[in-house]
């Protein structure tokens, strides 16, 4: 899997290409493969026939990461510090051959795989836009696991390596140069490989900096003051997003800190250390579940109808160019296609063009993109008020305002240009599409693209299948959605489809508390504790009290006589008819507000609702929280408004930031045990109502 | 006036202090972690129970700064209920938490005191603090003040110990701690460390040597010779100047080792100690600390250890069994000679030379293995002493009960 070639000048090329797969990945065999091959380098260097080393791939990429597969099944902690160990003792072992170490990066380096990178003495890649660099491990809340953190430190300095370890991001070969994660870029592999060699010829040091006497950490360890101070304003900033809550992100902190200050190889067995505790943590496996298990079910086009060829939609159109038109156009530009954007005007429909421009003006500005890039993307909006220029369109995505005759009528003007084989997409949030699709020329081809605010960010749309929809057409949104890079999720025209359904419940725990007398601050303080992105009040407001509550009715009308009032309803009442609150729209709802800015809970809150209970049990106020979510995804997928385990986690992380530490709102069930979850249920229902009953099939739901 | 009792003593092993060493991975706040945890496990104490909780350290800076005791009861989420205090004299630190615990205790003001000690010697080397004392030309020329070796150095050319005679000792200190670890004396009240994943780190005491022999022993350099030609044996001699020459006798095989380390002892009176559920092991019948000459600095444990035998009525000869530091070989061969102490009574178990002197812990850690001996060899009573920088002894009795 290795292969050695050595040229006149004494360079030996290793090129690693591992069988059997697309990828080379580091794991216990390559591990070990590199072995005897350095144990062969440093005799030829002894007997003096060795100049230097490069390292490179056979592969499109370079190393696309750690071993994920047998990680996510690996629990026995002794396997897992040795297997780190092993990996840090033959990274030390290649960056020590005596001889000055190159890498040529010939494509993506990921995690484990930039490590090796990392192992190198000096890293040369080649500058195109598919290759990525970077640490995703945070992601999964994990670290990296073979000296990464250490060996980033000690090359970038504590205050440079940390954003990049914690946040997880992938780096373009440009962004790469500016963050010196890599030393130089080439314009192609063989350009690449004359400068890794130029590089060998011109050096002479052979140690790495940790390994020469005297040497120090850029910027100074933990023992600096300044430096000190900044892992403890760090350390407090985690407490301002929610990731103290994630182990992963205590344990790099505590790296840095206590790291800096032990020498490099002690480090690195502290990495080893938080790493093996990090992968046997219920949090980091949630978010392997979520993000790598669950995802890849997605990816393998899990809930996609089957045997229907890959749509490959080249020209999109859009109609409604406000903020959701706009940013769906960015993705869709972003990820190759053509874009016609259209609006009742051409100045109207302009101001897409203007959101996607600023856009790309703040990612040139941060290296993110480069101007040829942005240029182009610009050169393939059109905007127009002509639904004429659609005719080209594989695929017509509608985001105006939610109003069943505006969506029509666009449709309507919409259909009469695009042909039997063009998708059109409705982007609503609570209308049914079965009723939309009324009206339609081609109700096959109709289907709900329920994308999240703001679209260019958010990793998730929602399918939603009307009752004339094809498989066809539910097959080609979802390659749509693969096609922009965002995660797809089929479900049912039910009231609020799946995410805000769900996400309702979490609103109306939260209301229901405040009329049992909870002070206001304390259910939205406890909300984000347990780990939801925001207040259940501030979310109503935002969302509208008048949503919040039609999506209840609607629950109402869809249970019939077997319906039983939320407790919140009444509240919800009382806010828009006695209070006339209804959210943040118009400026008054649960918060007061200056403009669109809230500026603090209402002072009213106290005098309209009791707000007597001043102590309570913020444990079982969190589990409510997040049960009440729980159990409403559960009848999802009882009533098959979602038909996946992965979907509705993901779904629920995505969609609405149900906490991933918990691997997503069905897994949670199992985070808790599904004994244990089932007896609090009843216990809730006891306390609170017929809302925590368990659905009749949540044990074989959660076991799927 | 109430008795304060001990009711339970324990410790880490003590790790090599040198970034070899197994234990230099364990921060500080670790090793003390450690020791509460065990303590928790083996009594049925609460933290809220305990009204003071005093740790003794020598180099409190870096991560063994800002009050460590506070740093590891907090670590371990403990709300104890009269909080901690740092202490330091020097290396009668460990010890001197113990009798500060007890003088509480018996004042009536405290019911429960946990004492003890913690230096990873590893992590903050020794004179990372600074200090006056040790480096401002001022103070030090004033005082005469000599590194520790250079004064253990005179001690013994003024003794007239030989070279050989400090060799013996530390040969006999590495036979008795082998002999104890392979018989297992020490496991009692040793707290094994573990990693985060119940991965273990160290569960016995690193440095021993069972290969010292005279012949290796004999043949190390003396280890303070350079420093002292450059000056301070000059500087010792004005003070003596009855002598003709400091002899460094000394070397890193009669000196006490560097190594990383922590211990506690549960203090207590007899009537928190019963509602507590706790059980007795022995008394403290006296505690005492004195000032000796700061040249000789390493003097003190014969005028500390009379002066506790004053308070509590005794004499040598009733005390069965002693601990005195093993700093240097000297210090301990002169207190041995200045009180007369048979060698079956004193540091039957070896001592800080074959195993280490966690500086800050070791007094705590030597009561500990006193207590564990008396048991052992069911004896009533025995005496822990310790030389202190600055020119200081300390010593505590206790009695079986």
């Amino acid at each position: 899997m290795i292969f050695y070639k050595k040229d006149t000048d004494h360079i030996v090329t290793l090129t690693l290409n591992m069988a059997g797969r697309d990828t080379n990945i580091i794991n216990h065999e390559v591990s070990r493969a590199f072995l005897p091959v350095i144990e062969h380098l440093r005799a030829e260097k002894q007997k003096g026939n060795l100049r230097g080393v490069i390292i490179t791939s056979a592969k499109k990429s370079f190393c696309t990461g750690g071993d994920l597969e047998y990680l996510s099944k690996t629990d026995d902690p002794e396997a897992i510090f040795e297997l780190a160990e092993q990996l840090k003792a033959t990274f030390r072992a290649l960056e020590n051959p005596g001889v000055p170490v190159v890498a040529a990066i010939n494509g993506t380096a990921l995690g484990a795989g930039f490590e090796l990178a990392l192992a190198c003495h000096y890293r040369i890649a080649i500058d195109q836009n598919t290759t990525w660099f970077g640490f995703p491990e945070a992601q999964l809340g994990l670290i990296p696991g073979g000296g990464g953190i250490t060996r980033l430190t000690w090359l970038l300095g504590i205050k440079k390596a940390y954003p990049i370890l914690s946040g997880g991001h992938r780096y373009n070969p440009q962004e790469a140069l500016q963050l010196e994660l890599i030393d130089e870029l080439a314009g192609s592999p063989r350009e690449m490989l004359e400068k890794a060699k130029a590089w060998i010829m011109s050096t002479r040091e052979a140690r790495r900096p940790w390994d020469q006497k005297g040497a120090a950490i850029p910027g100074g360890t933990a023992q600096d003051p300044e430096v000190a101070i900044f892992l403890r304003n760090e350390a407090a900033r985690l407490f301002a997003t929610g990731a103290h809550r994630l182990p992963a992100q205590r344990s790099l902190l505590s790296i840095l800190y206590e790291g800096s200050k032990v020498d490099f190889d002690t480090a690195c067995r502290l990495e080893s250390r938080h790493f093996t505790s990090l992968l046997r943590s219920k949090e980091t496996k949630n978010m392997i579940k979520a993000f790598w298990l669950d995802q890849n079910f997605i990816k393998n086009g899990g809930n996609r109808p089957k045997g229907y060829g890959k749509f490959r939609p080249r020209k999109v159109g859009i109609i409604g160019a406000g903020r959701m038109g706009s940013g769906i156009a960015y993705v869709c530009l972003d990820f190759g296609m053509e874009v016609v954007l259209k609006d009742v005007s051409k100045p109207i429909a302009e101001r897409g063009r203007d959101y996607v421009s600023k856009r790309l003006e703040k990612m040139q500005a941060s290296g993110r993109k480069k101007p040829a890039e942005c240029e182009a993307m610009l050169q393939r909006i059109h905007t127009t008020e002509s639904s004429a220029d659609f005719e080209e369109c594989d695929l017509v995505i509608e985001a105006v305002f939610e109003n069943r005759m505006v969506k029509q009528k666009v449709m309507r003007e919409a259909e009469e240009y695009i042909d039997d084989y063009s998708l059109f997409g409705t982007n609503t949030i609570s209308i049914p599409i079965t009723r939309l699709a009324e009206g339609s020329i081609r109700p096959s081809n109709y289907i709900g693209l329920h994308f999240f605010p703001p679209a260019e960010e958010v990793p998730l749309v929602e399918i939603v299948r009307g009752a004339e929809t094809s498989e066809e057409s539910v097959a080609r949104a979802f390659d749509f959605v693969r096609a922009i890079r965002k995660t797809p999720i089929v479900v049912k025209d039910d009231w609020g489809f799946f995410a805000a359904r769900v996400q309702n419940t979490f609103i109306l725990e939260g209301i229901t508390m405040l009329a049992e007398g909870y002070p206001p601050a304390l259910i939205e303080n406890l909300g984000v504790q347990a780990g939801m992105p925001r207040g259940a009040l501030s979310l109503a407001d935002n969302l509208g009290l008048n949503m919040v509550l039609r999506y209840e009715n609607q629950a109402a009308e869809h249970y019939g006589s077997r319906y039983i009032q939320h407790p919140a309803v009444d509240v919800l009442k009382v806010m828009l008819e006695e209070l006339q609150r209804p959210g943040q729209q118009k400026r008054a709802g649960f918060y007061s507000y200056q403009g669109e800015k809230a500026t603090g809970l209402w002072d009213g809150l106290d005098g309209a609702f009791s707000n007597t209970k001043k102590r309570a049990k913020n444990e079982e106020l969190m589990e409510r929280f997040l049960f009440a979510q729980v159990l409403e995804a559960v009848w999802c997928m009882q009533e098959k408004v979602i038909h996946s385990v992965p979907a509705a986690n993901l779904g629920s992380i995505f969609g609405w930031g149900f906490p991933a530490f918990k691997g997503g709102v069905i897994q949670y069930v199992n985070d808790y045990g599904v004994e244990a979850f089932v007896k609090r249920c009843a216990t809730f229902k006891k306390k609170f109502g017929q809302r925590f009953s368990v659905p009749s099939k949540l044990k074989s739901i959660v076991s799927q | 006036m109430p008795e304060a009792y001990i009711y339970d003593a324990l410790r880490t092993p003590r790790g090599k202090g040198k970034s070899s060493g197994s234990l230099y991975e364990v921060k500080p706040v670790e090793l003390l972690s450690a020791t509460l945890q065990a303590l928790q496990r083996r009594q049925p104490i609460q933290p809220n129970q305990l009204d003071d909780t005093i740790i003794g350290c020598v180099t409190p800076i870096d991560d063994q700064g800002y009050n460590i005791a506070q740093a590891a009861l907090l670590h371990n989420g403990w709300e104890t209920s009269g909080g901690s205090l740092q202490i330091n004299r020097y290396c009668a630190s460990g010890l001197e938490a113990v009798n500060l615990a007890a003088m509480k205790i018996r004042s009536g003001w405290g019911h429960l005191v946990l004492a003890g000690g913690v230096e990873s010697m590893s992590r903050i080397p020794m004179g990372s603090d600074g200090g006056a004392l040790l480096f401002d030309p001022d103070i030090l020329i004033k005082a005469h003040y000599l590194p520790q070796g250079i004064a253990a150095d005179l001690i013994a050319t003024l003794e007239g110990f030989s070279r050989e005679l400090l060799d013996e000792y530390a040969y006999q200190s590495q036979q008795r701690a082998r002999h104890a670890v392979e018989a297992g004396y020490f496991s009692k009240s040793l707290v094994p460390i573990y990693d985060r994943n119940g991965l273990l780190i160290l569960d016995r005491d690193e440095a021993v040597r069972p290969d010292a022999n005279m012949d290796k022993l004999s043949q190390l350099k003396p280890a303070f010779e350079a420093l002292g030609h450059m000056g301070f044996d000059d500087m010792a001699l004005e003070r003596f100047p009855v002598l003709d020459a400091v002899q460094h006798g000394h070397t890193a095989g009669n000196s006490s080792g560097i190594v990383d380390g922590a211990a506690l002892v549960l203090v207590g009176s007899e009537a928190a100690g019963s509602a507590a559920g706790l059980k007795p092991r022995a008394r403290i019948r006296a505690a005492a600390t004195v000032s000796v000459d700061p040249t000789l600095m390493l003097t003190g444990p014969a005028p500390a250890t009379q002066k506790a035998l004053q308070l509590s009525g005794m004499n040598v000869k009733d005390i069965d069994l002693w601990e005195c530091n093993e700093a240097f070989a000297a210090v301990v061969l002169k207190f041995q000679h200045e009180l007369k102490i048979p060698d079956s009574k004193l540091n039957v178990n070896g001592g800080a030379i074959a195993m280490g002197h966690p500086l800050g812990a070791t007094g705590a850690m030597l009561l500990g293995t006193l207590l564990d001996e008396l048991e052992r060899q069911d004896k009533q009573t025995g005496c822990v002493t310790l030389c202190a920088g600055g020119g200081m002894g300390i010593a505590t009795i206790i009695e079986r009960v």
